[in-house]
C-alpha cells in the first residue's frame, strides 16, 4: 500500500458546520442534566457517489450527502437516544434534552476536559474519494462491461457500478474522550445475465474495501468481471441438490458466513448480558474442536470491516472469540464491558448518527487448520460443497441459523460432481461448531461487500474461512 | 420547516432552481418524519429514542442525461451547492432519454386524503406518559400469562408521522401525510440448552386499529410456547399451511420477476407469461393502493402517476407486470406502476383449519429463517419455523427445516385460501394452503 498523505483532522472537518469544543461541551452538559453513567455525541458527515452502467450506457449516477449528530445518554444499561440533522446549537440542545429523559432525578453531571484518543490507521489512502471527479469513474465501469462481453458469447446483459463513500466521524464522550476518524469505503459490482438456448441465469460479483482508488489494480478489476461471468455460466447447468441432512464442505473465503451466523451474533455481548443468547453461560467452556480458533478483527489493513476506532471512542483490536475450541470473550461495547467488568473490545458500532451503538462484528474469520483442502473433499462419500453465498440469518437464543448457498457442487466418492445452486442450509450453531470435523490450511478473507443487519441497523463487515468440513447440515433441496 | 405546505415550497424551489442551473427536467421531493420508540425489558425502560428527520431527493435530466441525488444537509447554501454539483455531474454521463418524466397529464391523485385515511389525529395527542404506560402494561400482561421458563421479556411501542412533498417540472406537485403505530413483545424461554425466542408485532395507521394489550400479549406467549421442544421431522413432501402473517415471504418472491427492470434485463422467470396461468384457480393477487388505512396505500406512485388498482394475478392468470415510466419506454409497453402498493389476496370461504382437518400430515409455517429465491429461474429455498399438524391437530414444534420449490410451480399447488386476512402489513393475505411441497429436515 502506498504511503498516506495528510488528511483533514475530523475535528477541523466539523468546524465547517460550527462544531467546536465549546459546542460539544454544552451539548454533553445538557444531555447529562438529569444524571448519566455515560453520554456521547457522535457527529457524522458522509458524501457518496455511485456511477452505473446498463444497456451499454453509463446512464445513471447518484450523489448523496448525509450530515447529522446522534446524542446518547446511558444510565446503567438503559439508553436514551435522539438525533438531528440540523447542527444548530438549538437543535442539538433539544436533542440532548430528549435523550436525557432516560435519566430522572439523578442530578447533573458536568463533562470533564477531553483527551484526544490516539488511533492507528488501518486504511491509509492517497486521496479522499470526494476529490475524484465523477468523470474519472466512467472508464472503469465501461472497462468492466467490455471485459464481460468478451468473456463468453453467452453473456447477454451486463450491469456494472462503482460506489464510494467518504465518511468523517467525531465522537466526544462525557468522560472526556474524543476520537475522530476518516472512513473511506468503496464497492464495485458486476452483474451479468447469460443465455444458452432456453437456459437463462445470472451471476454477480463484488469487491469492497476501505481504500482509495489504488485498491482497483488490474487483478482486482479482472477478477471482479471474470467471477461474475463464471458464476452465471456455471449456474446455467446447475440444479438443486437432493433435500436432507448430509456432510457439508465449506470452501475457503465467503464460507465465513457460517461463523457470522452460527457464532458471531451469539457472541455479541448485548445478547449475553440480557441472557438471551445460547452462548450466555458458555464463557471459558469448550464449544468446538481444538482445531477451531475464531477471530473478530478490526485491524486488517483496508478491510471492509476494519475500524481505526469504534463509534464510542474505544480503541479497536483483534479479538480472539474462540481459542482452540474454548470460548474466551464476547464482543463488547461500553455498556456490556461495564456489565462484565472487562475492557471494551472496540466493537461498539452504529449504522449512522441516526442509530444508537450496539456490539457488532468487524471481520470474522477462522484461523487455518492442519488439513489440505483436497483431502477434506476426498474424505466425503456423499455430501455438498458450497462456494458462494448470498445471505444468512440466526435465532440468537435457539441458536438455529441459516445461510443461502448460491452455488456449489455435489460431492460423490470424494470428488466434486454435479453443480448445484440456490439452496438454503440450516443448522444449530453450537451443534454445528461441535461437529466441525476438518479445518483446512487455506484461510481466505473474502473480498466482497458484506453487510450485517441487527436491530434495524446495517453495518459493513468482512468474513473469512479456510476450507471446513461440517459433519451434517440440513440441505433444503429438491426431491431425491 | 414543519408544515406540508412549507415542504412543498422547498420542493418547488428545488425544482425551479435546478432548471435555472441547466436541468431540462426535474423531480424533487422533500420529507420530514418524526418517530418515537420505547423498549422495555424485564421491568425497566431499555431504550427510549426520538428523532425528527428530514431529507431532500431530486433527479434531473440534463441534455438527455439522468442522475438522482439525496441530502440531509438542508442549509440553503448547502442546497444551492449540491444542486449545482448534481446538475454539473450529470453532463458527464451518457444520454438516455427514456429517463424523461411521465406526461404531466397522467400525474395526480387517484384518491382523496379522506378516502385513503392515512393520518390518525390521535397521533398528535399521543404523550410520552401514554407510551410509557402502554409499554409497561404490555410487559405486565405478558408476565401475567406466565410463559414457562421465561428468561426475558421485551415489549415495544412506537409511533411516527411522515410528511412528503413532491414537485416535478411536468407540473405535478402534491403532498402526503401518514402516521403509524406499532406494538409488540419478544419473549425468550429456557428450553434445556436452548433459549428459543418468539415475538408478536403489529403495525397500523390508526392507534385504535392495533390489537388490545391483552391480545398482543396472548399472541406473543402462544408463539413462545410453540417454540418449546422444537426440532426437525423427516424430509419429504407435505401439505404447507402458510400462516397469514408469514405469507408475504412467499408472495414476495414474485416482486422481482414482475418488475420491468428484471423483464428488460432478461432476469425474470415470468418473462413471456402475461396471460398465462402461473397459479391455480384460487390464486388471485391484487395491487390495491386505495385500501383505507392500508400500510401501502397512496394517491400517486413514485413517478407521480395517478394511483390505480389492478389485478396482478387473477384466478391463476398473470394479468399485469410492474412497469414504471422508464421501463415502459424501454420495453415499449403500457405503464402500470413502477412499485407495488398494498398486495391483497382475497379470502376464501372456508377456514384453513377446516381445509386441513383430514390431512394426515401438514406443516404450518408461521415464520422463516434465512433463504432466498432466484428471480431468473424461480427456484427458492427458505428455512422455516412452525408446527406439524396431523389430521388437523398440532403435534410438534418444528425448526431446523427448509422448504424449497419453484415460483412457477408453487402457486399451482395453492389449493385453498383461508378466511383470516392479516391486516397489519402491506401484504394482506389469509392463511394459504398448498399441496405437495418439498421440505427438508432429517
Amino acid at each position: 500500500m502506498s504511503s498516506a498523505v495528510a488528511k483533514p483532522e475530523p475535528i477541523e472537518w466539523f468546524a465547517q458546520f460550527g462544531v467546536d469544543a465549546m459546542v460539544t461541551r454544552r451539548v454533553l452538559a445538557e444531555a447529562a442534566r438529569n444524571g448519566a453513567d455515560d453520554a456521547d455525541v457522535y457527529f457524522e458527515h458522509s458524501t457518496s457517489t455511485t456511477v452505473s452502467l446498463q444497456d451499454r450506457k453509463v446512464n445513471r449516477a447518484h450523489l448523496s450527502v448525509d450530515l447529522g449528530v446522534g446524542i446518547r445518554v446511558v444510565v446503567g444499561d438503559q439508553v436514551g437516544y435522539a438525533y438531528t440533522e440540523d447542527l444548530s446549537i438549538e437543535s442539538m440542545l433539544e436533542a440532548a434534552r430528549v435523550a436525557s429523559q432516560i435519566a430522572k432525578g439523578g442530578g447533573g453531571h458536568a463533562p470533564v476536559n477531553t483527551t484526544r484518543v490516539k488511533v492507528r490507521d488501518f486504511y491509509p489512502t492517497n486521496s479522499p474519494w470526494s476529490d475524484m471527479e465523477l468523470k474519472a469513474r466512467i472508464p472503469m465501469v465501461r472497462r468492466w462491461e467490455e471485459r464481460a462481453f468478451q468473456h463468453d458469447k453467452r453473456i447477454d446483459k451486463v450491469q456494472t457500478s462503482l460506489s464510494d463513500v467518504d465518511k468523517h466521524v467525531l465522537v466526544v464522550t462525557l468522560d472526556g474522550h474524543m476520537a475522530a476518524d476518516y472512513r473511506p469505503m468503496t464497492r464495485a459490482f458486476v452483474s451479468v445475465a447469460a443465455i444458452d438456448g432456453k437456459l437463462r441465469e445470472s451471476g454477480s460479483y463484488n469487491v469492497a474495501s476501505r481504500r482509495g482508488i489504488d485498491f482497483y489494480d488490474d487483478a482486482v478489476q479482472d477478477r471482479l468481471v471474470d467471477q461474475a461471468c463464471l458464476r452465471a455460466i456455471q449456474a446455467l447447468h446447475a440444479g438443486m441438490p437432493p433435500a436432507g441432512e448430509m456432510p457439508v464442505v465449506m470452501a475457503a473465503g465467503s464460507s465465513g458466513i457460517l461463523l457470522h451466523e452460527a457464532i458471531g451474533h451469539g457472541m455479541e455481548a448485548d445478547f449475553n448480558r440480557k441472557g438471551i443468547s445460547i452462548y450466555a453461560d458458555k464463557l471459558n467452556k469448550s464449544i468446538a474442536p481444538k482445531d477451531v480458533t475464531i477471530v473478530d478483527d478490526a485491524t486488517l489493513p483496508g478491510a471492509r470491516g476494519s475500524l481505526n476506532v469504534d463509534d464510542e471512542a474505544c480503541e479497536t483490536e483483534r479479538t480472539v472469540l474462540v481459542d482452540k475450541g474454548v470460548l474466551r470473550t464476547y464482543l463488547h461495547d461500553k455498556i456490556s464491558a461495564r456489565h462484565y467488568g472487562v475492557k471494551s473490545t472496540g466493537s461498539g458500532r452504529r449504522e449512522s448518527f441516526r442509530h444508537p451503538v450496539l456490539p457488532r462484528m468487524r471481520t470474522t474469520y477462522m484461523e487455518p487448520g492442519p488439513h489440505a483442502p483436497e483431502d477434506i473433499i476426498k474424505s466425503v462419500k456423499y455430501g455438498l460443497y458450497c462456494d458462494t453465498f448470498q445471505n444468512g440469518q440466526v435465532q440468537i437464543g435457539a441458536g438455529d441459523f441459516a445461510f443461502y448457498v448460491r452455488s456449489g457442487f455435489l460431492i460423490e466418492d470424494g470428488k466434486l460432481t454435479r453443480p448445484v445452486k440456490d439452496v438454503n442450509l440450516i443448522g444449530n450453531g453450537p451443534q454445528v461448531l461441535e461437529s466441525i470435523e476438518m479445518v483446512g490450511n487455506d484461510l481466505v478473507i473474502d473480498e466482497g461487500g458484506w453487510t450485517c443487519g441487527k436491530d434495524g441497523q446495517s453495518v459493513p463487515v468482512g468474513q473469512g474461512m479456510p476450507t471446513v468440513k461440517v459433519a451434517k447440515l440440513s440441505v433444503g433441496g429438491g426431491a431425491k | 420547516m414543519n408544515s406540508p405546505a412549507e415542504l412543498l415550497e422547498i420542493a418547488k424551489y428545488v425544482e425551479r432552481r435546478a432548471r435555472e442551473l441547466g436541468a431540462d427536467e426535474v423531480a424533487a421531493g422533500v420529507s420530514r418524519s418524526v418517530q418515537t420508540t420505547l423498549v422495555r425489558r424485564d421491568g425497566k425502560i431499555e431504550q427510549a429514542s426520538e428523532a425528527t428527520s428530514r431529507g431532500l431527493v431530486f433527479s434531473v435530466l440534463v441534455d438527455g442525461k439522468y442522475s438522482s441525488h439525496s441530502t440531509s444537509d438542508l442549509r440553503p447554501a448547502a442546497i444551492e451547492s449540491f444542486l449545482k454539483q448534481g446538475v454539473d455531474a450529470t453532463r458527464f454521463l451518457e444520454e438516455d432519454r427514456d429517463h424523461a418524466l411521465a406526461d404531466g397529464k397522467l400525474c395526480g391523485r387517484g384518491a382523496t386524503e379522506e378516502a385513503l385515511d392515512q393520518y390518525d389525529p390521535a397521533y398528535a395527542k399521543r404523550t410520552a406518559d401514554e407510551r410509557a404506560r402502554d409499554v409497561e402494561a404490555l410487559e405486565v400482561e405478558v408476565r401475567r400469562l406466565e410463559p414457562p421458563g421465561v428468561l426475558s421479556v421485551a415489549t415495544h411501542v412506537g409511533d411516527g408521522v411522515t410528511d412528503v412533498a413532491r414537485a416535478m417540472s411536468n407540473g405535478f406537485a402534491d403532498t402526503a401525510r401518514d402516521a403509524w403505530f406499532v406494538a409488540g413483545a419478544e419473549i425468550t424461554l429456557k428450553d434445556g440448552e436452548r433459549r428459543p425466542e418468539a415475538s408478536a408485532f403489529y403495525a397500523s395507521r390508526y392507534l385504535s386499529d392495533l390489537p388490545s394489550t391483552a391480545a398482543v400479549a396472548e399472541d406473543a406467549v402462544a408463539r413462545a410456547k410453540e417454540r418449546i421442544g422444537s426440532g426437525p421431522v423427516e424430509s419429504g413432501t407435505y401439505t404447507l399451511v402458510l400462516a397469514n402473517r408469514a405469507a408475504s415471504r412467499l408472495l414476495g418472491m414474485l416482486a422481482a420477476p414482475l418488475s420491468g427492470a428484471a423483464l428488460h434485463q432478461n432476469r425474470s422467470c415470468l418473462q413471456g407469461k402475461l396471460g398465462e396461468k402461473i397459479g391455480s384457480d384460487v390464486f388471485t393477487l391484487i395491487d390495491d393502493p386505495f385500501a383505507p388505512r392500508g400500510l401501502g396505500s397512496r394517491a400517486w406512485d413514485g413517478d407521480g402517476l395517478v394511483a390505480k388498482a389492478f389485478p396482478v394475478v387473477k384466478d391463476g392468470v398473470l394479468e399485469n407486470y410492474y412497469i414504471g415510466t422508464y421501463y415502459s419506454r424501454k420495453l415499449n409497453v403500457a405503464v402500470t406502476t413502477g412499485g407495488r402498493s398494498n398486495w391483497v389476496v382475497p379470502p376464501g370461504k372456508v377456514p384453513w383449519e377446516t381445509v386441513v382437518k383430514g390431512t394426515p400430515r401438514a406443516i404450518y409455517v408461521d415464520g422463516f429463517l434465512g433463504g432466498n429465491s432466484n428471480p431468473v429461474t424461480g427456484d427458492f429455498s427458505f428455512g422455516i419455523r412452525g408446527l406439524l399438524y396431523e389430521n388437523g391437530v398440532p403435534t410438534r414444534s418444528l425448526s431446523e427445516m427448509n422448504v424449497s420449490g419453484n415460483v412457477l410451480e408453487v402457486f399451482h399447488k395453492l389449493v385453498a385460501c383461508g378466511t383470516d386476512v392479516w391486516p397489519f402489513s402491506g401484504v394482506q393475505s389469509p392463511t394459504l394452503v398448498f399441496d405437495g411441497i418439498q421440505f427438508s429436515g432429517t
